[in-house]
């Protein structure tokens, strides 16, 4: 191996990793452009989302003028009431959710009774079958309880999470049993040990069970549609899809919809990560 | 902390003390077993009324035959109603049409994700920009996604702009019989690809450099390498994401009822959005509800496989 085969292999390699970062960026590119167009639409009138078309030209990407009209509009109108609903639920639902969740994740890692695998395995695959699949029956049944048009027959459905309690399980099962040992010693009954040991160490899980029971509920879209018939308790999602394709001309409002509907959650996932991201169990046992 | 600085006095109360150790350890058994149900509690009775209670409404409904109008209480007629979905053929369209779909969409999707987080693992500048823009479209609700396509795909819209001013000529994308459903698959792809990317990435980025290394050693090139290193050790991560991904998309419902409703001439009518249609549209309870049961039924299969998939990971995620 001479000096000058190393030099040409390195060259080669970095002309390779030119050309992959050159394909990377057309990728990233399909991807991210019917977003920006999507973001720019709801800044814009709607008549200039097709003026820019035909011929094609730069405009389509660049707005004439820039204005949150389409944003306050939406806002003002009943879909700020659908958002206000789906925040009430989603707030409530997440609240409930992530305590049920981390019950049932505690007495399936921490606890020890025969048949815990059974158990185990029956309320993930339950909460595994997606939703949809179960949701026409159930609102059969929720009409017939009395659920309709109620916050609590939209809250209901979303307070289990198979996947939020399989994740807090796997994060319970991490925890050293000598602190639950310790606890018990000193007196503390199980539901103590839970709130003053585990829930304290639960950090990045629970904020994960959270995320999920939030997003799960924040996108619903069938369930809303069959459980709730009065537009006072419509939620973001159905009012935004009811108002779509009325009328042409309303379509920047529609874009402004879709982008309320995408911050929320990510604005959501960042102070999630923010308040509980740190937190590790590395440094806790002796 | 608190419990933490009593930890050492552990030794010395577990020792045998006072009380004889069986009887104790028995009554601590059982107090775990009272604790265990009183905690399971919320969750199995969630299960119980949100989910059995209906699968099993489902199944009796599905066993009885109503009345238009539903003055009459329904009558049982056994299988009746499943016979009858057999014997129609828009049924059986409509159970072909959504394997098919999905025998389509959810393999192209995986493949796609999979070629796109080998790229962006790759040596390229700026890798994090490229993820986080791949990964935006996920983060857009499907409402959203439904709306952004059924705007850009009008005939009038940008996509056919970009058509004509590439010298092509325009498509009828959602109404015509021939493309909507591979639009409807476009508008779930644009969200999925760039969130299964995300599982194969963490997938790719746990696979050793040394097998890389060794791969390199042996001068094995990048497809070479591709195919003998990381489809063979990303083979859990991908079958994860493959079932994730059909459980996900046999119950696709919202961009058929907001783009086609189902059609144009029925071709974009899947088993989620035909039991709808029956129960509420054409006001059938009795024969949806038997749409809503074989439906369940084949989504039990795949659930199955991603419940044993998510536990054989166990060993490896429990240990720290």
């Amino acid at each position: 191996m001479t000096a000058t085969t190393t030099r040409l292999r390195r060259g080669r390699s970095e002309r390779r990793s030119v050309a992959l970062t050159i394909l990377a960026v057309l990728v990233a590119a399909v991807f991210a452009l019917p977003a920006l167009w999507l973001l720019l639409g709801s800044v814009r009138p709607s008549s200039e989302i097709f003026g820019s078309l035909s011929p094609l030209s730069w405009r389509i990407l660049v707005p004439s003028s820039v204005s949150l009209d389409n944003y306050v509009t939406l806002l003002t109108g009943s879909f700020g009431r659908a958002l206000g609903v789906s925040f009430l639920v989603c707030a409530l639902t997440v609240a409930v959710g992530v305590i049920v969740c981390a019950l049932a994740a505690y007495a399936l890692a921490v606890l020890q009774f025969r048949g815990r695998g059974a158990v185990f395995a029956f309320v993930v695959i339950s909460f595994m079958v997606p939703f949809e699949a179960i949701a026409i029956p159930l609102s059969q049944l929720f009409t017939s309880w009395g659920l309709t048009n109620t916050i609590m027959g939209l809250v209901l459905p979303g307070i289990g999470n198979g996947l939020a309690i399989f994740n807090l399980r796997q994060h319970f099962l991490a925890v050293p049993t000598s602190y639950r040992e310790a606890a018990t010693i000193d007196g503390a009954s199980e539901p103590r040990v839970l709130w003053s040991v585990y829930w304290p160490l639960g950090g990045s899980a629970l904020a994960n069970s959270a995320l999920l029971i939030f997003l799960g509920q924040w996108t619903a879209y069938l369930w809303p549609l069959l459980v709730v018939s009065e537009s006072r308790l419509q939620v973001a999602p159905v009012a935004l899809s009811r108002t779509f394709g009325e009328h042409t001309f309303d379509y920047g409002q529609n874009f402004a919809g879709a982008v309320v509907l995408s911050v929320v959650p990510a604005v959501m996932m960042f102070i999630l990560q923010r308040s509980f991201g740190g937190l590790s169990l590395a440094t806790g046992e002796k | 902390m608190s419990v933490q600085h009593e930890a050492p006095r552990t030794g010395v109360r577990t020792s045998p003390g006072v009380g004889s150790p069986p009887p104790r350890r028995l009554s601590r058994r059982h107090k775990e077993l009272a604790w265990a149900v009183i905690f399971l509690a919320p969750a199995i009775i969630a299960i119980l009324t949100l989910r059995i209670a209906p699968s099993i409404g489902a199944v009796i409904s599905s066993l009885h035959r109503g009345f238009p109008g539903g003055v009459l209480e329904p009558v049982f007629s056994g299988f009746r109603n499943y016979a009858d979905l057999l014997a129609n053929e828009a049924f059986r369209d409509t159970v072909v049409r959504t394997v098919v779909f999905n025998v389509i969409i959810n393999p192209l999707q995986v493949a796609i994700a999979l070629m796109v987080a080998v790229l962006v693992t790759r040596k390229i500048g700026a890798p994090g920009l490229w993820r986080t823009l791949i990964f935006i479209p996920a983060t857009v609700p499907i409402v959203g996604s439904s709306i952004v396509w059924g705007v850009a795909l009008r005939p009038e819209g940008p996509i056919n702009a970009i058509i004509e001013a590439l010298g092509g000529t325009p498509q009828p994308f959602f109404t015509s019989g021939d493309q909507a459903l591979a639009s409807i698959m476009l508008v779930l792809s644009w969200i999925g690809i760039g969130y299964w990317m995300l599982f194969l990435i963490s997938g790719i980025q746990s696979i050793p450099e040394e097998y890389y290394e060794a791969a390199r050693l042996d001068r094995a090139g990048p497809i070479r390498t591709f195919f003998s290193i990381t489809i063979p050790l990303l083979k859990r991560p991908l079958l994860f994401v493959l079932v994730a991904d059909t459980v996900a998309n046999f119950v696709v419902f919202v961009p058929i009822q907001m783009l086609t409703n189902g059609g144009p001439q029925n071709s974009t009518t899947m088993q989620m959005f035909n039991a709808y249609r029956t129960t509420y549209t054409y006001g059938s309870k009795n024969l949806g509800a038997a749409e809503v049961v074989i439906l369940t039924l084949i989504m039990l299969v795949f659930v199955a496989i991603q419940f044993r998939m998510l536990r054989e990971d166990r060993p490896t995620r429990s240990r720290r």
